[in-house]
């Protein structure tokens, strides 16, 4: 067997489940109990005769057999031409592209942070295996992963909006005001520390563990003690030796929350009324506006593949013992 | 032909961990009330320079074709245009556009003469052609709100510049406060140029209307802003700048409201934040009563819901002023058995509502349902006498209203099981297809139906007729052909005082044989910053945050 058909088989896969995971996405809006149809008829859709609602209905092609729908929910995706939003009668990758960039922000800032705090605790923390410290450390983590997202924002709308006054506690800009250039910047980035710094201590917990225990394994290992015998000091062990391979499986935790991170986070953007992905999501499922659920669940989809698929092909690069 | 405009009353959705949260830190101590609390009244400057509002329904372009929501969508929207009547505060649609309206003894013909000098946005001048066209626009556009409206209007006539006759199918008593004071005028040099309404997007021109304010920035999801017309034909309004701001949830929006980042709400706070929020010192809240009912409805098709005496029977074993004291902190106002708010011009209060257990329980023992077990739940053919009530997930009040009438009922021997569900599958059961004729699927429910319900008071057939046509919000399968007469004559009788007669037998016959038990309307609580802005004008029934609000004192209606 060689590299090649492996990759081959592997692209296979990965079509596969892109073909199941997209047929998922056009199902479940319509599993979902509940109709679009007050959404499509606006809001008085008691107030219409039954041949209105049919037309309605008709228009926004529910009427028709559900396979037949399916198919013209493949061609859209493949012509990429994703229709209108039902609610606001906006092209849909429209919707996304507007929302998509304000996400990012959040998240690949916050898995920046995350990753380099929960990287360095994680690998201290095994290093000092046992002292108060990693124990310390440790409880604190468990306990911090087990914090509701929305609860800690609130806490922290609460302490420095509400009564400190020092952060805004919504949005992503200030409405109404019309900044350039560096003062728009500095507002984006005034708007975005809240939710970042709640994104980032809740994330930090996933990477810490992962990074404590694949130091504490590697630290095991006879060539980590062939080092130490060596004579080399321990910080040196720790950097050159341990941390860059302990790094490994870590690398894999961290590219698959990329692919999350395009998902949005659909508590965050909540709680601080950000205008990203992970609310239009929200939104959409609550209204059951289905043309916009479709269009975000497949950006998620995408992204987490990719992200997967970035994972799988990364790691044989960064570690030569699992090339084939 | 009939016009609507009711919808499902807005869930108040409830962040209880928010107001806990909230309400722990935010205090700062120290500052006292200014005294203004208990007031219903408002007060505040009366002219403010920008005025921040927070919204919490994810609105689209806000035109008369591509508003989302009626509450608060139609009310941002209608800042822009004007119809041609004009509710005011006591709730009766007086003249606006129109500056005479004269209607035929027949009820068949309108001649209305426009007033002078409005004017579009772009400074055009609104003429009688423009009304016509509207007419004939909606006529012909999509099916929704103001098509329907129009649907009964045969002919539109622009006679010269300023006067339009209009001619309708059939003659309808409600005609001025459900079209005249509802629709808003097109500018036809704009709308002309649109062959698809539904999609319009906002641009230079879509944002071009008659109103107090015009839209100047969109972005759906995010903010509106609003400037204010100088050559508004009312004169000039209040606030010069509005800007509207979407929060995802209210806790979000009460936060905000709490830092200074906004300025007022269009969202009635939940009862437990109103002493919040009058503590704070620099807030207040102007709470008026509201038309928005809650209720609890039964599926009148299934025994034993099919009889009068059991219905009869459950609407005595509610405490509704319990329900008011314990869930609304006394900040509701007790339903009438009638249906109609104590403050409607429609109440009769000869119609009683009564808490009476152990009648409820005679009444009970009467139709045979009894409790031959004696284990405290009588018995419907041998089978427990238990019921389940389904109630929004969302909506964390209904919940604790939807608990208490558990218990109650429970004390004359109904076991009750609440369950709470996701809202659309809640209109899923009730509802189906947003149409009656397509049955329902539950025992009982909590449910409400929003202000526009009861402003009106030729709805109050839509809730009880059996005819789908005419009774096309009744979810409750209810039939009675007594009821389905009255329901006719309130739709079709012209004469006012005969038309009161009809309301008030209504009522009685809705208090006897209880279609559905109107427990509650929950008072309207708006909380601001009186330093910014505090001089509301607050219609009766539907609260102060439509555009009179913001229309100088001369030129109200």
């Amino acid at each position: 067997m060689n590299a090649r058909r492996l990759g081959l088989a592997r692209l296979g896969q990965y079509a596969i489940v892109l073909v199941v995971a997209v047929s998922l996405n056009f199902a479940l809006p319509r599993l979902m109990p509940g109709s679009p149809l007050a959404l499509i008829a606006g809001v008085e859709v008691g107030e219409m005769t039954p041949e209105e609602r049919a037309a309605v209905t008709a228009d926004a092609g529910l009427d028709e057999p559900l396979v037949v729908q399916y198919l013209t929910y493949w061609k859209s995706i493949l012509t990429l031409d994703f229709g209108y939003s039902f609610r606001q009668g906006t092209p849909i990758e429209e919707l996304v592209l507007d929302r998509l960039p304000w996400t990012l922000l959040l998240t690949l800032t916050a898995l920046v942070v995350a990753g380099a705090i929960g990287i360095a605790l994680g690998a201290f923390a095994a290093w000092r295996r046992g002292s108060r410290w990693d124990v310390g450390s440790l409880s604190f983590m468990i306990a911090l992963e087990s914090t509701p997202q929305f609860w800690l924002g609130m806490l922290f709308i609460a302490l420095f909006s509400v009564s400190l006054g020092w952060l805004p506690s919504f949005g992503a800009t200030t409405p109404g005001v019309e900044l350039s250039g560096l003062a728009w910047a500095a507002d984006v980035a005034e708007h975005a520390v809240l939710p970042v710094l709640t994104l980032s201590i809740l994330s930090i917990p996933a990477v810490y563990l992962s990074m404590r225990y694949s130091t504490l394994s590697v630290l095991g290992e006879d060539y980590i003690r062939t080092a130490q015998a060596k004579g080399l000091r321990p910080r040196a062990v720790m950097l050159h030796h341990v941390v860059r391979t302990a790094l490994l499986p870590v690398t894999t935790v961290l590219a698959l929350r990329l692919g999350w991170a395009f998902g949005g986070t659909v508590v965050i953007e909540t709680v601080f009324s950000y205008p990203g992905l992970g609310r239009l999501m929200y939104d959409a499922v609550s209204a059951r506006d289905y043309p916009v659920m479709q269009g975000t669940f497949l950006v998620f989809t995408i992204a987490v593949l990719l992200a997967n698929l970035l994972a799988d092909s990364l790691y044989p690069r960064l570690d030569p013992r699992t090339r084939v | 032909m009939f016009v609507r405009r009711i919808t499902r009353a807005a869930a108040p959705v409830l962040g209880l961990a928010a107001v806990l949260v909230l309400g722990a830190c935010g205090s700062d101590g120290g500052t006292e009330d200014t005294g203004s609390s208990g007031d219903s009244g408002s007060s505040g400057a009366a002219t403010a320079e920008t005025l921040r509002i927070g919204i919490m329904s994810e609105e689209g372009n806000l035109t008369p074709h591509t508003y989302a929501t009626g509450f608060p969508g139609l009310n941002l929207t209608m800042l822009s245009y004007d119809s041609l009547m004009q509710i005011d505060e006591n709730g009766e649609p007086q003249p606006w556009l129109a500056e005479t309206v004269e209607g035929s003894a027949d009820g068949l013909t309108y001649t209305l003469g426009l007033a002078d000098g409005v004017t579009w946005h772009d400074g055009e001048p609104l003429t009688a052609e423009d009304v016509t066209f509207s007419v004939d626009y909606y006529k012909a556009g999509p099916p929704g709100r103001f098509a329907t409206a129009m649907g009964n209007v045969s002919q539109a006539v622009a006679q010269d510049e300023s006067t339009v006759v209009l001619t309708l199918a059939t003659p309808d008593p409600s005609f001025q406060i459900r079209v005249l004071a509802d629709v808003p005028i097109l500018p036809q040099h704009i709308w002309s140029g649109i062959a698809d309404p539904d999609l319009a997007p906002f641009d230079e021109t879509t944002n071009v209307g008659s109103g107090p304010y015009r839209l100047v920035e969109s972005d759906p999801g995010v903010s509106y802003s609003f400037e204010a017309y100088p050559e508004y034909f009312r004169g000039e309004p209040k606030v010069d700048e509005l800007v509207v701001v979407q929060f995802a949830d209210e806790a979000g929006a009460t936060a905000a409201l709490r830092s200074g980042e906004i300025d007022t709400m269009m969202r009635s706070i939940s009862p437990e934040q109103i002493d919040v929020l009058r503590g704070t010192g620099t807030l207040d809240v102007i709470e008026a009563p509201e038309y928005t009912t809650t209720l609890l409805v039964f599926n009148t098709a299934v025994p034993p819901f099919d009889q009068a005496e059991f219905r009869q029977a459950v609407a005595l074993a509610v405490d509704r002023q319990r329900l008011v004291d314990d869930v609304f902190l006394g900040a509701a106002v007790v339903g009438n058995a009638g249906w109609v708010h104590p403050d409607s011009p429609w109440y009769v209060d000869s119609v009683e509502t009564v808490y009476d257990p152990e009648a409820a329980a005679e009444l009970l023992d009467e139709i045979g349902l009894t409790d031959s077990d004696s284990d405290g739940v009588r018995e419907l053919g041998g089978a427990p006498l238990s019921f389940e009530l389904l109630v929004a997930s969302n909506n964390a009040l209904r919940m604790r209203l939807a608990e208490l009438i558990g218990e109650q009922l429970a004390e004359v021997g109904i076991d009750v099981e609440v369950s709470s569900v996701e809202m659309q599958t809640l209109d899923d059961a009730v509802w189906p297809g947003y149409d009656v004729n397509l049955g329902r699927n539950y025992d009982m429910a909590m449910w409400g139906w929003s202000a526009p319900s009861q402003a009106d008071i030729g709805q109050m057939a839509s809730l009880v007729a059996s005819d789908p046509a005419i009774g096309n919000l009744n979810v409750t399968g209810y039939s009675d052909p007594e009821t389905d007469a009255l329901a006719v004559q309130l739709d079709t009788e012209l004469d006012p005082a005969a038309r009161q007669q009809v309301a008030n037998q209504l009522q009685q016959r809705i208090a006897e044989e209880v279609p559905f038990v109107s427990l509650l309307h929950p008072n309207g609580a708006y909380g601001y910053n009186p330093d910014v802005f505090g001089d509301w004008v607050s219609i009766t029934g539907t609260g102060p945050m439509t555009k009179l609000s913001f229309i100088p004192d001369d030129g109200q209606p």
